[in-house]
Parts: structure tokens; C-alpha cells; sequence
């Protein structure tokens, strides 16, 4: 039961916390003087402490260094007593499991730091084996480098240990790694412990100036979760050192771990700067839907054109000529690095409007490689009577040429220079010449089913939006049933639906999977907290539509945290509620 | 339990946890030892009640320890070093005493008034060292004033001890006790015995005339730093309040090989101590106690050995060579460094949860 943690906001695996103590701390945060260690049962029996609520008590325990041998854990494991204050349990990765407490201590995380694969091992073991909704605390390891990247692994509380010891060992710690200090003849830093001489700026001067450096960062990592882009900044940030980027590759690696905690939607952008943004979750969580779940409806040709920078791409100028030429007469299906390939009707869905890449003309051999990969399930699992591809010769033509190779598709290139060139636009209506025009219904419609299908899973469309009719304008589609009543609209932001509760109805009793938020016998208002949700679909990530059951109320909402996460906290809201009824 | 021995105690989940890990960690080592070499012999000097000696030291290598082949210590890679097949025949193990003293005669003008045997093991277990050859060691080293022999408390009894008092040597039983209390002894470091049964034994040694020098480990696994200070202090005190034990050795764990100590020490779970923190417990223990403390850091200045920052290491263990030989606290005035102040950061900083805070 946690009653001093709760978790306000998540960004991937990091969350926006609040130790609910006497003064209540904002997590990620150091927890210096907030943690009173009741002592190691090691060198002695220790009474339990009754604590107070004006600090988080580490009960009595016994660290298990790394390298312990697994059957000393176990023989060694500690029975943690229920206490009423604020409380932490120390565990292991071998060993962790819940023990009631609002935070977890990682045992000697000395011992992880430093080595990427063990250390994201132990994050994973230990954020698996305890309750979501409880506070991982890492202590002695943490600096101005590596917090981000400790934080974005999952860690809630950490200390000024190590940035202390460093500093009176003359090492200077900045985000970008560490200093000896004897070789700084200038202080690359305006804290107030840095405001004085070189010459009479001490060891004890650079504890201080370390300890204010990772306050700092601590403070740019929360900011950085509240806007939902940790992960841009990690990308750049953990480049300084080796361990850290090693650690982000691994946990990208651990695409479950991630994909579980990473929203549906976010309000930021995507700065996709660098090779490793096509192994972020959102990116490949898009190009998965679109090749497993999304199925092109139209029967019209396929014109493949590159991306552009404004966003919707349809609203772009290039594509405003494409769309002169090509006249609702094909299926048109954007080609870009880093989201690969983005029919038509998700145009608008996240992130496929909601990023930015560096462009330079030139190709990296991973974007060639990502893209032609996603374009090739794309051609497989989409039959056209026809491909054109108008695509500029550098690098698109390359992976069209590839996705292509082993299928029996033989696309028509029509760009010899550039695709908005009256030559290469009059090539493209030579392509299209004789093609029928789709009427504007069915690509409402059409573009209603696809979100779905994205959305809630592969045939949701027909599902649940077999016989619709849409009203007023794309990209704020309304949907209606036959007899005129709202099912849906579309967030024209995100490109997703949000459902009506006659929507909801229709998904509930649906063949489609649903993402079911089950709850106690009580009718909700504004949101359902975590200790009223009897079971959740495992399938659910913050910011799914989810349809919420109960006893006494029907209703649909979005979440706010993913369904495991629901079922295992007892703080914190687990969906906020749009529509509800009594039943 | 009334008898203690290494069999009964393997009891308990704790113990059958380290034994088990122990036995699996040693396995991985398949050297082996001549029988006719001892594993080591050194000359140096040493301090005892009856004023600073010239000592040879001699590391028997006998079937090694009983204790270590069911598991054993933690922190003990010696046994690692006894000969395989387990026993060592009397005629081997007189062969390594007569390599010994050729060592002595090479290395040294006079013959050491002190001699010091050791065997990684119990010398007073009959099992390790047979009675005959027990007896030929005394004769051969009757001319000598003192003799010190190591043995677990289980093996101390008046009549082994009085084959060398027999011969007025000055005899001194080595006992590790490595921390008077009991449950580290038994969680961190997994030896068997009990404070009470080191008591026992000290009193039959002063039965037969000899006396106790008790050998503490400071910082065996599994404990901070501060922990393993006040262990350290606490443990000297009590060694001294127990009659018969007029000399304390307290030595910093170092990283042996094939150990559990090791394995923690590879995976970053673990540092010797501090040659700062050994320092501590010496300054601490020598006003008031009515003992020698002595302390000989075992590769000091490395990694593996009890270090500080590694610019002061031969400083400050010169200093402690200086205060085993003077028992003098002052000796540590000469010495400081920058490092001491990430040391006192340590100690107040360092818990069960957080070690190694530094390397």
C-alpha cells in the first residue's frame, strides 16, 4: 500500500512524483535530506523505528552488494515489518518483490553504475518486481552526466553522494562528464560556488559547485518530463559518455519495458536529430501499427511522395501540387525519416505531425535501411493496382528500389530532378491518366476506419465503423451512426478518436479488442483513481481511449497510466473520464 | 552446542548459503602446491609483550583448512594455496620446516628469537598437523624465546599447548577470532564459532602457560565503512577485556583470490578499507586498553589491499608499521593528506545500502 508516493505525470519510464512528506518533495529529486537509514542488519539487530512523516525511513536492512552470490540473497532476505510512516525497503534485482513500502532502495547501486547492461538489468528487475506506483531510489551514484539518463531508466530519488566524494577528490562534474579540476583554468559554470578566483576555488568549492550542478540538472530532467521530452534531450545529452548512451540503447532494446510506459500521445515535438530517434517507441510503435494494424481501404492507385517540413504534410505547399495533380484520384502515402511511411489518413496521428528532422539531402545507411524495411511490410500487406513512386532520385529512389526488390511490385518513378517540377508533376498525371476520382465520403470514412485500425487494433475500423456517416470538416471529422448519432470525433492535434459513450457502447460490444478499464460499484466524475480500478486490459498506455465498466457506471476516458500500472497502484488517477453514465 | 566444531555448525540458512557459494567460488581454482615447499616464509619484526623481536614467519602448507573445504570464510583464499588430495605426511611437512630454515640462515645474521607459524588453517587441528610432527616442531624450535602457533578455539586444548611450554617457549596461541561479535562473525565473514568459545580457549591456553593473540579482520564484506570501524573498536575492547589475550592484530580485509569477497570486489560491491579507517581504530584503542594493538594492511596502496587515494598510502602504512613497533598514537600527527576529508565524507555518508561509495 503506498500512502506517501504519488505519481502526477510519465514520460516514457520517468515519471513526475510527489513524496507526500511532512513538506512534500517533487520527484525526480535528491533525497538527501528527506531518507534516515534505520541501519544495517549486518553488523546488528536493529529496533523498527517509528518514523515520522517528516521523512522517508529505509527500514532496517541488509544491502546485498553487486556480486553477491544468489543463494546469500536469498539466504539473507529481509522480512520488512508494516509500519505507519513513510518508508523504503532495500532490495536487489535478484530479490526485489513488494514489501509495502511507499519507495525502494536499489541495493549498493554503486555496484550498476557505470555498466550499461547490468545497470539496466537491475532497473528492470527491481521497476518489474515492485508496485508501479512506488519511488525507486538510487543511491551514491548519481551526477550532473549521468541523472538524466538514471531518471529516464526509472529512477525517482537519488542523492548528492557521489558528486560530493568526486568533488573532494578534485574532480569538477558538469553535465558533459567531469573535470580534473587542477586542469580548469577557467570555471565553465555561474553557480554562486564558482563566483570567486580560480586560484582560491578549493576542493570543498567544487563539492559545493557538483552538488549545485546536479541540482540543477535534476531541475531541467523534471522540466524536460512535464514537457514530455526527456528522451530528445537524453539523445543528445548522454552522447558525452559511453555508459549512458549504451544504457539508452538498452533500454530502446527493451522495447516492452518502454513501449509500456511511453503515452499514445504528447503535446511536444520530436527532434529527430539523430540515428537513435527511429529506435525511440514512438517511432516504431507508428511504423508497427501502420504495418500490422492500418490497411489501406482505396482501391485507387499508390503515389508515394516525400515528406515535407510543414506539417500535416497536406497543408504544405509540395504537396498542395501534388494534390493539384493528383486530385483525390490516388492513395497518396508520405515517405519520411524518421516515421517511415504515413498513409494519407494518419497524416495527422502521432507523431507523424509532430516531428522534426534534420535535413541535409543526404541519407544515413539506418534511414535507408528503416525506411525501406517499413515501406516493404507496407507494399506486402497492401495490394495496389499500381505504384507510383514520385520521389526525388537522392536516397528515396534507393528505397523504393530496395522495399521493392523481392515483391512483385513494379513501381513507376516519375521525379528525374525534383518532384514539383512541372516536368515531374506532368509525369505523375500522365501516370494517373483514366483513374476515377474516390468521392470525399469515402475518404472521410476511410480515413475514420484507418485511425481506428491504428488505434484500437488491426479491423477496428470495420468493427466498429462499418456503417458511419461523418459531418462537418477534416480534420475535426465528427462520426455519427446511421441514425445520426455521435459515435466519435477526431482530434484533429493528435489524429485520434475520441469515442461518445454510444461510441464506447458500440467498441464494448464489439469483435474489436478493447481497452477495458473495470471498476468498483461507483460512478466516476472527471477521472477514476487507481484504488477504484478492480482489473485493466494489459493493453493500455497513458493517453488511451479506454472504456470504463463498472457495477454502477459506464463510461469512456483517457488514461493516464498503462493498464498493469492501473491495477497495481493505490494512488493516482488511472484515467481521466469524458462521458459516464449510471447503469 | 558444548563442543563446537565445524561440523555442527554448518547449520542454518545463512551458513549453508555461504558454504554453498564458497564451494562453488573455490572450484573454479585447480592449481596445486608441493607438499615439500612451504607457502610462504618471511623475516620481519615483530611486537610482543616482552619487547620487539626479530620473527620468522612461516606458512605451513598443510591439508589446509577443514573449515574452508565445507565452504568457509569469505573473505580466505589461502586454503586455495594447501596441497590437493587434502592431507600433508610428516616427512613433507618437516621438509618445509627445513626450507624454512635455510630461509632464515640465508636471510638473516641471527636466528629470530620469535617464530610464527601459520597453516591457513588450525596448526593444533591433528588433522592438518599430526601429533608427531606437532612435537618435532617444538623440539626443533626449542632454543627460541617465543613461538606463536594460529589454530581455530575448537583445537586449543592444555596438551597440545604444553608439547611447547614443555620446552620454556614462550607460546603464544593465534586465534582468528576476526570480530567479537558474533554475528558478523557468522553472517559476514561465515566462521562457526562464538565469542564464548575464543574465551574458552583463551583460558585453557592460560592453563598451560601460553597466551592468546587474537586476529580481527576489519571490514569484512557486506559492511560499510563506518560500520567496520566500530566493529573494529568494539572488537578490541572486548579482545582486551578477556584475560589472556595480551595482543590484538587487526588487519584490513584484502581481496584474496577466489573468494566472495573477490566476486563482489569484480562486480563493484566491494573496497578494502581505508588505511585512514585503520588508523582510526589504532589512535581510538590506544589510550586505556591493556593490549598490544598491532596492524599489518596486506597490500596496502592497491586496489585489493587497504588503500586511501593512492598518494599517501606509503605514508600512512609506514606510520602504522611505526605504531605496531611503539604503540605510540602520535606517530599518526606526521601523516595527513587531502583525502582524509572524502574519507570523514565516507563515514558519515557510507551505509549498508550505498557501499562502496568510492573506490
Amino acid at each position: 500500500m503506498t500512502d506517501y508516493f504519488e505519481i502526477h505525470e510519465r514520460d516514457g519510464a520517468a515519471r513526475i512524483g510527489e513524496l507526500r512528506l511532512a513538506d512534500p518533495l517533487t520527484t525526480p529529486a535528491l533525497a538527501d535530506d528527506v531518507v534516515t537509514d534505520a541501519g544495517s542488519l549486518w553488523p546488528e539487530d536493529r529496533e523498527v523505528p517509528d518514523g515520522d512523516e517528516s521523512t522517508l525511513t529505509v527500514l532496517p536492512h541488509r544491502g546485498l552488494p553487486a556480486g553477491t552470490p544468489d543463494e546469500v540473497e536469498d539466504a539473507f532476505a529481509v522480512e520488512y515489518p508494516d509500519v505507519d510512516c513513510p518508508s523504503a525497503a532495500v532490495v536487489s534485482p535478484e530479490t526485489a518483490t513488494g514489501h509495502g513500502t511507499d519507495a525502494y532502495v536499489l541495493s549498493n547501486a554503486t555496484g550498476y553504475a557505470g555498466h550499461a547492461a547490468a545497470f539496466v538489468d537491475a532497473m528492470l528487475s527491481v521497476r518489474e518486481a515492485t508496485p508501479a506506483d512506488t519511488a525507486l531510489y538510487l543511491p551514491g551514484v548519481a551526477t550532473p552526466a549521468n541523472v538524466a539518463t538514471l531518471v529516464y531508466a526509472g529512477a525517482d530519488l537519488v542523492d548528492t553522494d557521489r558528486a560530493v566524494l568526486r568533488g573532494t577528490k578534485g574532480f569538477y562534474l558538469a553535465t558533459d562528464g567531469e573535470y580534473f579540476l587542477e586542469d580548469l583554468d577557467e570555471l565553465p559554470c555561474a553557480c554562486p560556488a564558482c563566483q570567486q578566483p580560480r586560484d582560491e576555488f578549493d576542493r570543498e568549492d567544487c563539492a559545493e559547485h557538483n552538488q549545485r550542478a546536479l541540482a540543477a540538472e535534476l531541475a531541467r530532467v523534471r522540466r524536460r518530463i512535464r514537457d514530455g521530452s526527456l528522451r530528445d534531450y537524453i539523445e543528445g545529452q548522454a552522447r558525452h559518455d559511453q555508459w549512458l548512451t549504451a544504457t539508452f540503447r538498452r533500454l530502446d532494446q527493451q522495447y516492452g519495458y518502454l513501449e509500456q510506459r511511453t503515452p499514445i500521445v504528447r503535446r511536444g515535438e520530436i527532434t529527430a536529430a539523430t540515428d537513435d530517434t527511429i529506435r525511440r517507441v514512438e517511432i516504431q510503435r507508428f511504423a508497427e501499427r501502420v504495418t500490422t494494424q492500418y490497411r489501406s481501404r482505396f482501391s485507387n492507385p499508390l503515389v508515394l511522395v516525400p515528406c515535407s517540413a510543414k506539417k500535416p504534410y497536406s497543408e504544405s505547399q509540395s504537396h498542395g501540387q501534388y494534390h493539384d495533380v493528383i486530385q483525390w484520384r490516388a492513395h497518396v502515402a508520405s515517405m519520411t525519416s524518421p516515421i517511415g511511411v504515413v498513409p494519407q489518413e494518419l497524416e495527422c496521428t502521432y507523431p507523424a505531425q509532430h516531428y522534426d528532422s534534420v535535413v541535409t539531402g543526404e541519407w544515413t545507411a539506418t534511414e535507408i535501411e528503416f525506411v525501406s524495411d517499413v515501406l516493404e511490410a507496407y507494399l506486402q500487406r497492401n495490394d495496389y493496382p499500381k505504384v507510383v513512386a514520385h520521389v526525388p532520385p537522392e536516397g528515396y529512389r534507393e528505397i523504393v528500389e530496395r522495399a521493392t526488390a523481392d515483391l512483385d511490385v513494379d513501381p513507376v518513378f516519375t521525379v528525374d530532378d525534383h518532384p514539383t517540377t512541372s516536368e515531374s508533376l506532368s509525369n505523375l498525371a500522365a501516370e494517373l491518366e483514366g483513374e476515377l476520382t474516390y468521392p470525399k465520403r469515402e475518404r472521410e470514412h476511410n480515413t475514420i476506419r484507418a485511425i481506428a485500425d491504428y488505434q484500437f487494433g488491426e479491423g477496428a475500423g470495420d468493427d466498429l465503423f462499418d456503417e458511419i456517416q461523418t459531418e462537418s470538416r477534416y480534420p475535426k471529422l465528427r462520426v455519427t451512426d446511421a441514425d445520426g448519432e455521435q459515435l466519435a470525433a477526431m482530434v484533429p492535434e493528435y489524429g485520434v478518436l475520441s469515442l461518445t459513450l454510444a461510441g464506447g457502447r458500440r467498441w464494448a460490444e464489439s469483435d474489436a479488442p478493447v481497452k477495458r478499464v473495470e471498476i468498483d460499484g461507483f460512478v466516476p466524475h472527471g477521472s477514476v483513481l487507481a484504488p477504484g480500478v478492480v482489473d485493466a486490459s494489459d493493453s493500455i498506455r497513458p493517453g488511451d481511449e479506454v472504456v470504463i465498466e463498472g457495477p454502477a457506471a459506464f463510461g469512456v476516458g483517457r488514461a493516464s497510466m498503462n493498464g498493469p500500472e492501473m491495477v497495481e497502484s493505490t494512488r493516482g488517477i488511472a484515467s481521466q473520464v469524458r462521458h459516464v453514465e449510471e447503469r | 552446542m558444548s563442543k563446537p566444531s565445524p561440523d555442527v555448525y554448518e547449520q542454518g540458512k545463512g551458513m549453508d548459503a555461504h558454504n554453498k557459494a564458497m564451494r562453488e567460488i573455490r572450484s573454479r581454482k585447480d592449481e596445486t602446491y608441493d607438499p615439500r615447499e612451504p607457502t610462504r616464509v618471511w623475516i620481519d619484526e615483530d611486537n610482543t609483550p616482552d619487547g620487539v623481536y626479530q620473527s620468522l614467519t612461516i606458512i605451513l602448507n598443510t591439508g589446509g583448512c577443514r573449515w574452508a573445504r565445507a565452504g568457509g570464510c569469505t573473505m580466505c583464499g589461502y586454503v586455495a594455496e594447501s596441497v590437493e588430495g587434502g592431507s600433508v605426511a610428516h616427512e613433507d611437512l618437516m621438509a618445509q620446516i627445513d626450507v624454512c630454515l635455510d630461509h632464515e640462515q640465508e636471510n638473516a645474521k641471527d636466528p629470530s628469537g620469535l617464530i610464527k607459524i601459520y597453516t591457513s588453517g588450525s596448526f593444533l587441528d591433528e588433522r592438518e598437523v599430526p601429533a608427531e610432527t606437532r612435537r618435532a616442531i617444538a623440539e626443533t624450535f626449542a632454543d627460541r624465546d617465543r613461538i606463536v602457533v594460529e589454530s581455530l578455539p575448537d583445537f586449543v586444548d592444555r596438551e597440545k599447548i604444553e608439547d611447547f611450554t614443555a620446552h620454556d617457549l614462550e607460546t603464544d596461541i593465534a586465534v582468528g577470532l576476526e570480530t567479537a561479535t558474533d554475528r558478523v562473525r557468522r553472517d559476514c565473514v561465515n566462521k562457526y564459532f562464538e565469542f564464548s568459545e575464543f574465551e574458552r580457549a583463551a583460558a585453557d591456553a592460560r592453563d598451560a602457560g601460553a597466551g592468546i593473540k587474537a586476529y580481527l579482520l576489519m571490514k569484512p564484506p557486506f559492511l560499510s565503512e563506518p560500520d567496520a570501524i566500530e566493529d573494529m573498536k568494539r572488537s578490541v575492547r572486548k579482545c582486551a577485556a578477556v584475560e589472556g589475550c595480551h595482543t590484538v592484530s587487526m588487519n584490513p580485509t584484502n581481496v584474496q583470490r577466489h573468494t566472495m569477497v573477490e566476486d563482489l570486489f569484480h562486480d563493484g560491491g566491494y573496497r578494502p578499507p581505508w588505511l585512514w579507517s585503520v588508523v582510526e581504530v589504532l589512535k581510538s584503542t590506544a589510550d586505556g586498553e591493556d593490549v598490544i594493538v598491532v596492524s599489518d594492511p596486506v597490500g596496502h596502496g592497491s586496489d585489493r589491499g587497504a588503500h586511501n587515494c593512492g598518494e599517501c598510502d606509503d605514508r600512512v602504512q609506514k606510520a602504522i608499521k611505526d605504531f605496531d613497533l611503539r604503540q605510540d598514537p602520535s606517530v599518526f600527527e606526521q601523516v595527513s593528506c587531502d583525502c582524509e576529508r572524502t574519507w570523514e565524507l565516507v563515514l558519515e555518508r557510507e551505509t549498508g545500502y550505498n557501499q562502496p561509495l568510492v573506490r
